[in-house]
């Protein structure tokens, strides 16, 4: 549990989860969230090369906040879209947003 | 902790234990987080993940973002996709099921980066910093953030006023709704 | 024979000569050309001046032992040289001295046959035009210069045969002579190629020194073939024949100078300029002498029945043409370019008689001429009569004489059907023209000359009119009686001046000849000349042959049979398949190609945002290992 590789792989677990949730989810709001589950294995990535590798234990923190400061803008812009989409086609299924098809 | 409960219960065990409950809790989320189709079980999971994702950086060194994480993402964000929900999807709507090359599609493509990324992990030669300090304070961290990344700083804050605007923007006039008052 | 350099004289004379009628054209063309008078005398001028040049150059050089020669390199690539320059040798002078003579004679006579036309400057710019090519070509020293020349005078044709193009006829004839003449100019071109290309030379004196003993036979004879197709286009021979007929469409005087005297005759001036380039081909020499002999029998025939004045001469013309290649064919140098040079003479005096008479009476048919009065105008019909007469080969008319030497080369052939058709040639000539002769000379019911004259087609203009037109035909009828006593001093010029091989003489060959001649000129008094005689050709009582002489031997409706069958029925179809289905269904297919790969692409963009985001993170997982791993 105290090294490198254990907190990479979990993050990699995760970041393959949110990764499979969002190549699968036809709902945007699901999309969206496993966006967040990837953001935050990345978050963790952050930390564990913090922990075990850097010279300075703050930096990795302030990255890992500004990753949350995104995260949240990121989250509210999708969202205003996701709610904007659905009041143009009543649904927030991607499958049916498709007016780029070829 | 009591001397007497030490004598039992060795404290690396326990830390084990604490450390196999939180990654159980961050996995078992973000599996809830992807696979059941309702997606306020979702959402679920994904307060579940946070919650285990806030305890790995415990151990990790950082109450302080911990604490953080919690209140964003669970406090804030969560909370916003909630909204949203409530907003879009009628709950009583029955969804299809996925089709079902796709799901499989999905799961190949996530296995391949999944096995690229770990080879990328296991061959990097990861080079620990020659040295290293131990200043762990949020004392430190509010000094760089007013320091050193003080652009980065005011710009995330600049980013996120334009993302609230963009958002309530969006929202109200792009969607085919009414436009907002006194503009033309 | 080696060429000489020209000395100063010599080079601003040539250089004058060739010049001075492109001046003309220019500045009447574009200067001068609203001042009508302004504009004849400047083209007067400058078609007189080299007629002076080619005198004094022609008197200058009577005893020249070498060819004169001057050449600049227009263009130079890959060992091929193509020259302008001029060649002055004997043939070359003599030529020079018909075209510029009966050009200058034809624009004094112009003055007054042109009278009152609004396009009179228009005109004589053409006939510079036509001057400078056709001295161009005469002086020509390589035959890519000549080539260039010859189509040249080409386009002259058809600017002056379509010079009343108001008129449909003349615009279709002076199409028509251009797309004939086209064609053999094509065969032309393509003997130029094969020159170039197997021998990378193309200048006249290389031709005809080296081409026999540098080419192969083969190679000889499909070159002077080739070149020859230019001839028959250009000289209106079988079967490029019926342009020249058609031809008469343009003014007299034109016909006289171009379809009569020179222009034409340039056919007959490139075989004699490359008569020993032909002569290493016997096929190609068998094959003129081929060609000459239908073109004059038929033509011949054709005369007989017209009585259009000037078809008469025009077919007359295309027989005695093709009476020079039989010369040149057997392989008498001497006689082709004699008899180019009497019937340039007698050949111009008829049209220019024939103008005269045409424009007075304002008809081409000679019975109407007749009945009208036409013995009345004595220069004209006493000029007819001797060039008619020439052309016919009486005694002592340059006619006889060129046409004897003519006889006399055929006579050297081996096989005697040639003299004999070449004796019927000139029965059927001599039948032909007594026969015109004859009608005009005693006409039926005269009628008062003055009523019909008044509405001529120029209108009249008085005497001084009437003397500007006679007088050239005075100046052509001594050349005609004089020019049968210079043979054997243009012989000797001609062959540089070295004693001639003594010849055979056949004696008996001019009685056959003056027998030949009396029995056309006979059976022509027994039906047109004597008192009460019909006035009707033995061949108006068998219809089969009238029609078939009257429509020219259906050569026309066998090119257009031709048109009709070949060229559009099999080229223009195949052409417009090609068009349709190759080059418009090439780009089709191109466009539905390019159209069904875009949408085939289009495909890739399904709109479905997930399958994009596959390949982006497979293409991004797999660069990642990519870049690890080499």
């Amino acid at each position: 549990m105290n090294s490198l590789h254990t907190y990479l792989f979990i993050a990699l677990v995760l970041f393959c989860i949110g990764l499979f949730g969002l190549l699968k989810r036809r709902s945007l709001i699901g999309m969206l969230i496993s966006v967040e589950l990837m953001l935050n294995a990345v978050g963790l990535n952050f930390m564990a090369f913090n922990r075990f590798l850097a010279p300075d234990p703050a930096v990795g923190q302030v990255a890992v906040l500004f990753i949350m400061g995104i995260a949240a803008a990121e989250a509210a812009i999708a969202l205003s879209l996701i709610l904007a989409l659905f009041r143009k086609i009543r649904s927030i299924n991607v499958e049916q947003a498709r007016q780029l098809k070829g | 902790m009591t001397p007497v409960m030490g004598q039992y219960i060795r404290p690396e065990a326990v830390a084990w234990a604490a450390f196999i409950l939180v990654v159980g809790l961050t996995f078992a989320g973000a599996l809830i987080a992807v696979l059941p189709r309702n997606i306020i079980y979702n959402v679920f999971g994904l307060a579940t993940c946070i919650l285990g994702v806030a305890g790995l950086f415990i151990f990790l060194g950082s109450e302080f973002l911990a604490m953080m994480e919690i209140l964003i993402y669970i406090g804030a964000i969560s909370i916003a996709i909630v909204f949203a929900i409530m907003l879009s999807q009628p709950m009583h709507v029955r969804i299809p099921p996925a089709w079902r090359p796709k799901l499989y599609l999905s799961f190949a493509v996530s296995a391949v980066v999944f096995v690229s990324f770990s080879v990328i992990v296991l061959r990097t030669p990861w080079a620990v910093a020659l040295e290293r300090s131990q200043d762990w304070t949020v004392k430190r961290l509010g000094e760089l953030f007013l320091t050193r990344y003080e652009l980065l700083f005011e710009l995330i804050s600049l980013a996120l006023l334009v993302a609230i605007i963009g958002a309530i923007i969006t929202a109200a006039a792009l969607g085919g709704g009414r436009k907002p008052e006194g503009e033309p | 024979m080696t060429p000489v350099a020209p000395n100063g004289g010599e080079l601003s004379l040539a250089l004058l000569a060739m010049g001075l009628p492109l001046l003309s054209f220019f500045l009447v063309f574009f200067v001068t050309r609203p001042r009508v008078t302004l504009s004849c005398a400047v083209s007067l001028v400058c078609s007189g001046l080299p007629l002076l040049a080619a005198i004094w150059l022609l008197a200058g050089h009577w005893r020249m032992e070498a060819p004169i020669l001057w050449e600049l390199t227009w263009m130079r690539g890959g060992g091929v040289a193509v020259t302008f320059g001029f060649l002055l040798d004997p043939l070359s002078l003599l030529m020079l001295c018909i075209v510029t003579g009966v050009s200058f004679l034809v624009q004094v006579y112009s003055l007054g046959y042109m009278a009152g036309d609004p396009g009179k400057a228009k005109y004589y710019a053409f006939l510079s035009l036509f001057a400078w090519s056709m001295i161009s070509l005469v002086l020509a020293s390589g035959l890519m210069q000549l080539y260039i020349f010859w189509e040249l005078v080409g386009l002259s044709s058809y600017l002056l045969i379509g010079f009343w193009h108001h008129k449909f006829s003349a615009s279709q004839a002076g199409k028509k002579a251009f797309v004939m003449t086209r064609l053999g100019d094509l065969g032309f071109f393509l003997g130029i190629i094969v020159l170039l290309l197997n021998l990378g030379d193309l200048s006249i004196l290389g031709l005809n020194q080296q081409a026999a003993t540098r080419l192969t036979p083969g190679l000889l004879t499909a070159s002077a073939l080739l070149i020859f197709c230019g001839v028959v286009g250009k000289s209106a021979q079988f079967p490029l024949l019926t342009w020249l007929p058609d031809a008469m469409e343009g003014p007299t005087p034109v016909s006289a100078l171009l379809h009569s005297a020179t222009m034409v005759a340039a056919g007959v001036y490139l075989v004699s300029r490359l008569f020993p380039f032909f002569q290493g081909s016997p096929q190609a020499l068998g094959w003129v002498l081929v060609i000459g002999t239908v073109t004059m029998l038929l033509s011949s025939t054709m005369a007989m029945v017209a009585s259009d004045i000037k078809q008469v001469w025009a077919y007359s013309t295309v027989s005695q043409l093709g009476f020079m290649f039989m010369g040149l064919g057997a392989g008498g140098y001497f006689a082709g370019v004699y008899h180019l040079t009497t019937h340039a003479a007698f050949k111009a005096l008829l049209f220019l008689c024939s103008g005269v008479f045409i424009h007075h009476y304002a008809t081409n048919d000679f019975f109407v001429m007749a009945r009208s009065g036409a013995r009345s105008l004595k220069v004209p019909m006493l000029s007819l009569t001797v060039a008619g007469a020439a052309l016919s080969g009486v005694w002592p008319l340059a006619g006889f004489f060129s046409k004897e030497t003519v006889l006399s080369a055929l006579a050297e052939l081996p096989n005697p059907a040639w003299l004999w058709l070449g004796l019927l040639g000139a029965g059927l000539t001599a039948y032909y023209t007594f026969r015109l002769l004859f009608v005009m000379w005693r006409p039926r019911r005269t009628q008062p000359p003055a009523g019909h004259a008044e509405h001529g087609e120029g209108g009249h203009h008085g005497a001084a009119v009437y003397w500007v037109m006679a007088a050239p035909l005075l100046v052509l009828a001594v050349l005609t009686a004089l020019l049968g006593a210079a043979g054997p001093a243009l012989e000797s010029f001609l062959a540089w001046g070295r004693p001639l091989p003594p010849g055979a003489h056949h004696g008996w060959l001019v009685a056959a000849s003056v027998v030949v001649v009396a029995a056309g000129a006979g059976l022509a008094w027994l039906e047109f000349g004597r008192a009460g005689a019909a006035q009707q050709g033995f061949l108006s009582r068998i219809p089969g042959l009238w029609n078939l002489f009257a429509n020219r031997w259906y050569l026309d409706w066998l090119y257009r049979w031709l048109l009709d069958h070949v060229v559009y029925g099999l080229f223009s179809r195949l052409f417009t398949l090609n068009d349709r289905r190759v080059v418009d269904g090439g780009i089709d297919g191109f466009c539905r190609a390019t159209l069904g790969a875009g949408w085939l692409l289009s495909l890739l963009q399904s709109g479905l945002l997930q399958y994009n985001l596959f390949t982006m993170v497979l293409v991004m997982a797999l660069v990642g290992l990519y870049f690890l791993l080499v």
